[in-house]
């Protein structure tokens, strides 16, 4: 059963076609690749699903319920989260307020609780911190619970945004090219926690990536994305014999250089 | 409403103008709301009085109103200069968030309207009389010879920075910055001077607007104030839009001066507050259309 | 010694001033310019109702705070859904709209001339437990998800959005919470001048609260405290000089953005804890 799937979506930049007809789906538990050259259109496809723009026709269904149109905190909220490609942290919060900020909208208490520093909130507030050392925990970042993110190396940054993401309580997790900037080692460190916390989770994962070993390892199914149209779609093998794949991603008759 | 309104209208507008297109320019490259550009009004008033006091003993009638707008023109480009060097240029190049310029455009519009108020203190100054007639009649519609030339010398200032913007190098290169300043730097661009002269244009304006102020309201220190009329002819017309401001600048001209034959001056500024609030809640974007958006 | 105590109970209003700003700048980012004209919202609303109408005084405190958060409606509603800038540039003309209302209804606020013979309800003591009121309250939002959300939304409003987070909500909200605490001072300020005059709450008070919050260290609540002893004592220091006494002032804010990014205090926040581990380590340096 499909957990997320968008039915033709179309958006243009003025005369730029950015994403033309694309459609797919992520069944559940599902890791789904988008592949394609630079200003294919895959990060703009994202911005789509979690409503950073209006999408200009299609629609997305995120547990066959329709999400398109909602604003972009409800649809974190339904249970799409993402990560940035460009790392996008929260300064002025040290890492576990990091998280737990992800983890805020969920939590009932009102102002009056505030004011009155009501028990209900001393208690939802220890729940949300407990909750979010576990996740930093989890994807390995414990005892640094204090540290301000921008003091962090590179890699724990990329880290953290999973943990935060993780904190909304997404039920499809989008990852916009996890690994970029990582080295060898932490790539496949990376791969692995992915799948750890996939399998943790029962999570459905959509990633964008540049590296094929995290594409080849993770996806049991890829697309291809090219100029905002859709080149291919199939499983890791096939997409790797696909012609037309080559030839966006190398021109004509270099097949060898492919990986 | 009478033509007579519609051009006394039209030719407060086009000071708006003047304000809230020295205001757009340092919005757009620099993407923050330039408080100081009150102040810059204000200083260059003053000075531009200092001036025509001065060139009152050789000039009189429209040389001297030339000379007093010229040498406010010049101050303002001073004035320019000196405030992006002391209150950005150290902010620009630590690459701090917007609220520090926020700051220090405030910082900087508190201290020239403090210094005006220390150097001329707080009575009110009026620009001598340039000229003997007051009224004029064209095309049977007598108009006041004041707004005459506000409307024309607001207007060629407005059309001479459209021309720089769209017709010259160094207006490329401001079009090109408030696009993408990384882009801009990465092709080679000095963004110092770019800046430089954006508010070095904005200063000149200032000076203009400053003098027209002037002569329209008398001088006090806190005549930047009237910036105000700046941000709402930006918020009707469009955020960051040049144009768009220019628009909403005549439109809340004529705006006022209905308003205050309706209901009174004292009050009309609550209702043109309503009408930007309606405005936003309405058409948010502005007549121009252009929103500006964070990047994902 | 009356003359001291007349300085702490305005410093002590000026502070719940700058709780609002501290609120709406240092923690949302959003640059407020009318809360000056929230403050003569809420002290003209009291003094009005107290005098014309002979309201019981904690009535028009009530109805104070409330014009403060209708205002604060009118204004915010329409921004917050807007980039940020549009914040400051409304509440501008809010606060140029509020002193043109107040000097042209002359038969309810005495116009220009200001309104005087409000009673003297407040004194030092009333002001200083309501400072501790409210900075414990702000304290409470600060740790809260509300205050999380706000510093989120400081640094990243799409990422935030991305969180989950309702950003236009969390800023209405704070902002409206600002504003009818910046009433309230207002209420305390009417009744213990006895005196209110439209002019004095002009843009540029609202532009000093935010330069002290800026000051104290744009994150830190402690620093917003401290800086509005310093701040508004300094003049008091300045006397000496009183025409340049804001020139002067000027240039130490001008030099501190320049030279000291983050302010007097940064993110440091005073707290039992620091103040536990300091006293071990005094200990232990005996």
């Amino acid at each position: 059963m499909s957990k997320l799937e968008a039915k033709g979506l179309c958006k243009a930049f003025g005369g730029v076609q950015a994403i033309q007809d694309f459609s797919f789906t992520v069944d559940d538990r599902q890791i789904v690749g988008i592949i394609g050259p630079n200003g294919a259109g895959k990060t703009t496809a994202f911005n789509l699903l979690t409503g950073v723009y209006p999408i200009d026709a299609g629609e997305v269904f995120l547990d066959g319920k329709l999400i398109s149109g909602l604003p972009q905190h409800e649809i974190t909220q339904r249970g799409l989260a993402r990560t940035f490609q460009n790392i996008r942290l929260f300064k002025g919060l040290n890492l576990i307020e990091n998280v737990m900020t992800a983890a805020d909208p969920y939590s009932s208490y009102n102002l009056a609780d505030v004011f009155l520093f009501s028990r209900r909130k001393r208690n939802r507030e220890k729940e949300v911190r407990d909750m979010s050392r576990s996740f930093l925990e989890l994807v390995g970042l414990s005892g640094l619970e204090n540290e301000k993110p921008e003091n962090l190396p590179y890699g724990l940054q990329r880290k953290l945004e999973l943990a935060r993401a993780l904190a909304s309580k997404p039920k499809v997790l989008l990852l916009d090219e996890p690994a970029a900037g990582l080295n060898p080692s932490e790539v496949q460190e990376f791969i692995q926690l992915v799948q750890r916390l996939h399998d943790q989770f029962d999570l459905s994962v959509l990633v964008i990536e540049h590296r094929m070993e995290v594409i080849m390892t993770l996806c049991a199914n890829i697309y291809v994305l090219n100029f905002g149209k859709l080149l291919a779609h199939g499983t890791p093998a096939e997409i790797q014999n696909n012609r037309d794949v080559t030839t966006a991603y190398i021109g004509e008759e270099d097949e060898a250089c492919l990986l | 409403m009478s033509i007579q309104q519609l051009l006394n209208g039209v030719s407060l507008g086009s000071v708006y103008a003047l304000i809230a297109v020295g205001f757009a320019l340092v919005f757009n490259i620099l993407k923050f709301s330039n408080f100081a550009h009150g102040g810059v009004m204000t200083l260059t008033a003053y000075i531009g009085l200092a001036a025509s006091l001065f060139f009152s003993r050789w000039l009189s009638g429209l040389p001297l109103f030339g000379a007093t707008l010229v040498s406010a023109a010049l101050a303002g480009a001073i004035v320019g200069i000196v405030l992006e060097r002391m209150a950005f240029r150290r902010i620009r190049n630590n690459n701090s968030p917007v609220i520090y310029y926020f700051i220090s455009s405030i910082t900087m519009g508190i201290l020239m309207e403090n210094i005006v108020t220390i150097f001329a203190s707080s009575t009110f100054y009026s620009y001598p009389k340039f000229f003997e007639l007051s009224v004029v009649e064209l095309f049977h519609v007598n108009i006041a010879l004041t707004d005459l030339l506000m409307l024309v010398f607001s207007s060629t200032a407005l059309m001479i920075l459209l021309w720089v913007l769209y017709r010259t190098k160094i207006g490329l290169a401001i079009r090109a910055l408030s696009f993408d300043v990384n882009t801009a730097n990465l092709m080679g661009m000095d963004s110092n001077r770019v800046v430089m002269a954006t508010f070095i244009a904005a200063g000149i304006l200032g000076g203009v607007a400053g003098v027209f102020l002037g002569i329209n309201y008398t001088l006090y220190p806190q005549l930047g104030q009237l910036i105000v009329k700046g941000f709402i002819a930006s918020v009707i017309g469009g955020l960051g839009s040049i144009t768009g401001a220019m628009i909403g600048a005549v439109l809340l001209g004529v705006l006022e001066v209905t308003l205050i034959s309706a209901v009174g001056a004292g009050i009309a500024p609550v209702f043109v507050f309503i009408i930007m609030l309606t405005f936003l809640l309405v058409r948010p974007r502005g007549i121009a259309g252009v929103i500006v958006q964070e990047k994902a | 010694m009356e003359y001291i105590i007349t300085i702490l109970t305005f410093t002590g209003i000026t502070l719940i001033g700058v709780l609002g700003s501290y609120m709406v700048t240092g923690l949302t980012g959003l640059f407020s310019f009318g809360q000056a004209a929230f403050f003569s919202v809420g002290a003209y609303t009291a003094a009005v109702l107290v005098k014309d109408f002979a309201t019981p005084f904690p009535l028009a405190v009530v109805a104070a705070m409330s014009a403060g958060l209708v205002a604060g409606m009118i204004v915010g509603y329409p921004t917050v859904r807007l980039r940020r800038d549009y914040i400051s540039l409304v509440t501008f003309g809010f606060g140029e709209a509020i002193i043109a209302l107040l000097n042209n209804s002359t038969n309810l606020t005495g116009g220009a001339m200001g309104l005087s013979g409000i009673p003297r309800y407040t004194s030092f003591w009333v002001v200083w437990l309501s400072v501790a009121v409210c900075l414990t309250i702000v304290a409470g939002y600060k740790y809260s998800k509300y205050g999380r959300q706000c510093l989120a939304l400081r640094s990243d409003e799409l990422a935030a959005k991305a969180m989950g987070i309702n950003v236009n909500r969390v800023k209405l909200v704070t902002f409206l919470f600002a504003a009818a605490m910046t009433s309230y001072a207002g209420v305390l300020y009417a009744f213990y001048t006895t005196y209110v005059e439209p002019g004095s709450f002009g843009w540029i008070v609202s532009a000093e609260w935010i330069i002290i919050v800026f000051v104290g260290g744009i994150n830190s609540l402690t620093g917003s405290v401290f800086a509005t002893f310093l701040l508004t004592g300094l003049p008091e220091m300045l006397r000496f000089a009183s025409e340049w006494r804001i020139a002067i002032y000027c240039v130490i804010v001008l030099l501190i953005i320049n030279f000291r990014p983050v302010g007097i205090f940064g993110e440091f926040e005073l707290s039992y804890k620091w103040l536990r581990q300091l006293g071990k380590k005094g200990a232990k340096a005996a």
